[in-house]
């Protein structure tokens, strides 16, 4: 895979996800026990193979750099490329959203220039799913194609907001891309943007060059305005797909890895899901713990009930406690015969003895990092 | 080259037969403990914490899955550009060349190694005690008693002093006589296999000891005793804290066990003194609808449908709907299907116990090995069967 390198935008700070994105990015935002989200398209690109990776920073990098280090658990502490840390634009740009800005490009156009390879594979940070680009990379080749474009198919419009919709000619050359305004859902399946694609290298030099003076312009914006004079096809996704717009389908998609066969699709098959080793002992399940139905990390001490929940690591539950249907991140600390359900907490929290917290299914209840409760 | 105070030797090649089935493909040092561990991560993490960067591995039986764990050390933080990790297999020179005949003999073919680095001290550990330390409070006492040699001890039992090297000591610690696994001997103050040497004497002991037609080329029997003869300073350092030797199947599976009491065991969950090992990237553990765990360590990658009590799972286990694991340890990535039912069973690396087995089941009167069962790494138990406590199931 000398000839592709890797181009990941996780920048997008879009205030989504109430409090959980409010320190860090969507892409550092912890996700199915002991990832993080931006962990499933990383691993993506180092399992096809990548080994330059470039990843664009949002302005609050803190936890993603803690979080990537070296790029050493994804193989990618290389002396031949390896991953490349791209300062991302930020001031007064951040409330504009986009997707690939070409800004952050410009800043960064040494990354693209300095190797020699054929194509670039961009992608977005926000989305669970794990893909291996070869089928792709190889339809790229194989039509001499300027830009491909990879396309999942969903009848839910409204999970596919902010995505554009394509439509595919016979020889799955794109012939359109719409953005997607209409979020009543119309039963049909449809065909969407996936935030990855494949482009040739010297056209995204060219495209960056040649958009240069105007500050705000999206990649996306740039390949639609040129579609006519472009060769682009578009290569379907047919794997699971998890669209992240908000709390309630952060949990969703959190709570779909309960399910085996998604578990499988996602975390356990051929390709696995690389992410930071914290050097954990094993959970431990005390004399009277239950547990059903949950994920659970490692290092976490278990003496109460849990249940339909994903724990990440180190989380102590004391004797006494019931969790059901929520998320609770690193550290938290839920002391004796406290009550949770349908609650989604953040790092470090503390919930006293005997409280109850309550959200509902379409509203889980988000506590920040380092409350006490 | 940084110039190194003290470095490390760790004597990893013993073949541990005396641990059965879980050392046939592997050597005792890479055998999986407490979940997600494996033996040796004990001593390589105490290398780590106490700050000794420069560690030479001896390895000689079955030496692939020790290797391949320990890389470069980079999971222990070993991997510096001053030292490190170095494993090192016997080999053959210009015009000799021969297995490692002991443990003192090991040392003596890496003679070299050592020159190299050429430190004041040498630390010679063992792979295979589970055991927390600080080797630098031993080594301030060797440096404070002007030592030559600092042995380190811990008081045992007086039922099991016939198992372990005794050492006899005058009142200020120093050490007057040592004698390897005797009845009756003189005090309880056990031989933890752990030395300092100052690298002159242990250089001159190694090489003297060649010489010698008699000598089993063993630490314990023949350079300690000598050395004591020779009139060097030998004191003995007294170790407090939880040590176990984990050399027999027995040993083995209470070490394992007392992990989960909680109270006088390894602690893994202190976040000072921590215990490191190289591990793969598996998801979080699975626990099923109806699953039931009581006391027990569950590691990432596994899967529980069924009953867990008591028990110890790696990464990567699997437990199947109706299944009963009851005081058992089941290794990485070994399986039991459905409805079977283990009791005191030590299951492999990836073995498999097929749906509908009962294993580890009586008459318990006084069974082999205190009735505790081992499966052998990949071994796979046919559907249905029944097998008594206390077998070994091998699959040669």
């Amino acid at each position: 895979m000398r000839n592709v390198i890797g181009l990941l935008f996780a920048n997008n700070s879009a205030n989504i996800l109430q409090g959980l994105a409010f320190e860090r990015s969507i892409a550092a935002v912890p996700f199915g026990g002991r990832y993080r989200l931006l962990d499933f398209a990383l691993s993506s690109m180092v399992n096809t193979g990548i080994r330059t990776i470039g990843l664009v920073t949002p302005r609050q990098y803190r936890s993603l750099l803690d979080h990537l280090g070296a790029g050493k658990e994804w193989f990618l502490d290389r002396k031949t490329g390896g991953l490349f840390i791209l300062p991302g634009a930020i001031q007064g740009l951040s409330a504009q959203g986009g997707k690939f800005r070409l800004k952050d490009l410009q800043l960064n156009i040494e990354y693209l220039q300095k190797d020699f390879c054929e194509n670039v594979v961009i992608s977005g940070c926000n989305h669970v799913f794990n893909i291996n680009y070869q089928a792709a990379l190889h339809l790229h080749a194989s039509k001499q194609a300027d830009i491909t474009l990879i396309y999942t198919e969903s009848m839910d419009s409204a999970a596919m907001a902010g995505k554009e919709r394509l439509s595919i000619g016979e020889n799955q050359e794109i012939l359109s891309i719409q953005e997607n305004n209409s979020p009543e859902t119309t039963g049909l399946a449809q065909v969407y943007f996936a935030d990855m694609l494949i482009i040739r290298r010297k056209l995204l030099l060219e495209i960056v060059e040649g958009y240069r003076a105007i500050e705000t312009v999206d990649l996306m914006e740039a390949i639609q305005e040129n579609l006519p004079s472009l060769k682009i096809f578009g290569v379907p996704f047919k794997g699971y797909f998890g669209t992240i717009n908000s709390v309630k389908e952060y949990f969703d998609r959190s709570m779909e890895l309960l399910n085996p066969l998604i578990r499988k699709e996602v975390l356990t098959g051929q390709d696995q899901i690389h992410t930071k080793i914290v050097d954990n002992p094993p959970t431990k399940h005390g004399a009277h713990a239950q547990v059903s139905n949950s994920l659970v990390s490692s290092g976490c001490t278990i003496e109460g009930e849990v249940h339909n929940s994903i724990l990440s690591r180190g989380v102590t539950v004391e004797a006494g406690a019931i969790i059901r249907n929520s998320i609770v991140m690193q550290k938290c600390k839920i002391a004796a015969e406290a009550n949770l359900n349908y609650v989604i907490l953040d790092k470090f929290v503390k919930v006293h003895a005997g409280n109850e917290l309550k959200g509902n299914k379409n509203t889980p209840l988000v506590v920040l990092k380092g409350s006490l409760v | 080259m940084q110039k190194q105070e003290c470095m490390a030797m760790l004597l990893a090649g013993g073949q541990g037969s005396r641990l059965g089935g879980l050392t046939h493909s592997r050597a005792k040092p890479a055998v999986s403990f407490c979940g997600k561990y494996r033996i040796i991560d004990f001593s390589l993490s105490n290398c780590a914490n106490s700050n000794i960067n420069t560690v030479g591995v001896l390895t000689q039986y079955k030496p692939f899955s020790l290797n391949s764990y320990i890389g470069l050390g980079s999971a222990w933080d070993l991997d510096n550009p001053f030292g490190g990790v170095h494993i090192l297999p016997p080999y053959v020179g210009d015009n000799e060349g021969s297995w490692y005949r002991g443990t003192a003999n090991a040392i003596y073919q890496n003679l070299d190694f050592i020159n190299y680095y050429d430190p004041k001290y040498v630390l010679i550990i063992s792979g295979d005690h589970i055991y927390k330390m600080n080797y630098l409070s031993m080594l301030k006492f060797h440096k404070e008693k002007g030592a030559d040699i600092t042995i380190s001890t811990i008081e045992v039992p007086w039922e099991e002093v016939s198992r372990f090297g005794i050492v006899t000591v005058d009142e200020d610690d120093k050490v007057v006589k040592f004698t390897e696994k005797i009845q009756d001997p003189e005090s309880n103050l056990a031989s933890m296999g752990i030395y300092i040497f100052n690298w002159s004497v242990l250089r001159q002991a190694l090489l003297d000891d060649a010489q010698d037609p008699l000598t089993e080329d063993d630490f314990g029997k023949n350079i300690i005793p000598k050395e004591i003869t020779l009139g060097k300073k030998l004191f003995a350092y007294r170790f407090k804290g939880y040590w176990r030797d984990v050399g027999t199947i027995d040993s083995y599976y209470n070490a394992n066990m007392e992990s989960l009491s909680g109270k006088d065991s390894i602690d893994l969950f202190d976040p000072v003194q921590r215990i490191f090992s190289n591990e793969d990237i598996l998801p979080p553990q699975y626990v099923g609808p109806t699953a039931k765990i009581e006391n027990s360590l569950i590691s990432n990658g596994c899967v529980v449908l069924g009953e867990v009590s008591h028990s110890i799972l790696a990464p990567g286990a699997y437990v199947g709907e109706g299944s009963i694991v009851k005081d058992s340890i089941l290794l990485p990535h070994a399986k039991v299907h459905r409805q079977s039912t283990l009791n005191r069973t030590i299951v492999g690396e990836g073995a498999i116990i097929m749906s509908q087995c009962s294993v580890g089941m009586g008459p318990f009167s006084n069974p082999r090995q205190s009735g505790i069962t081992v499966v052998e790494d990949h071994f796979v138990l046919g559907k249905g069967s029944v097998i008594q406590a206390g077998r070994n199931l091998n699959a040669c």
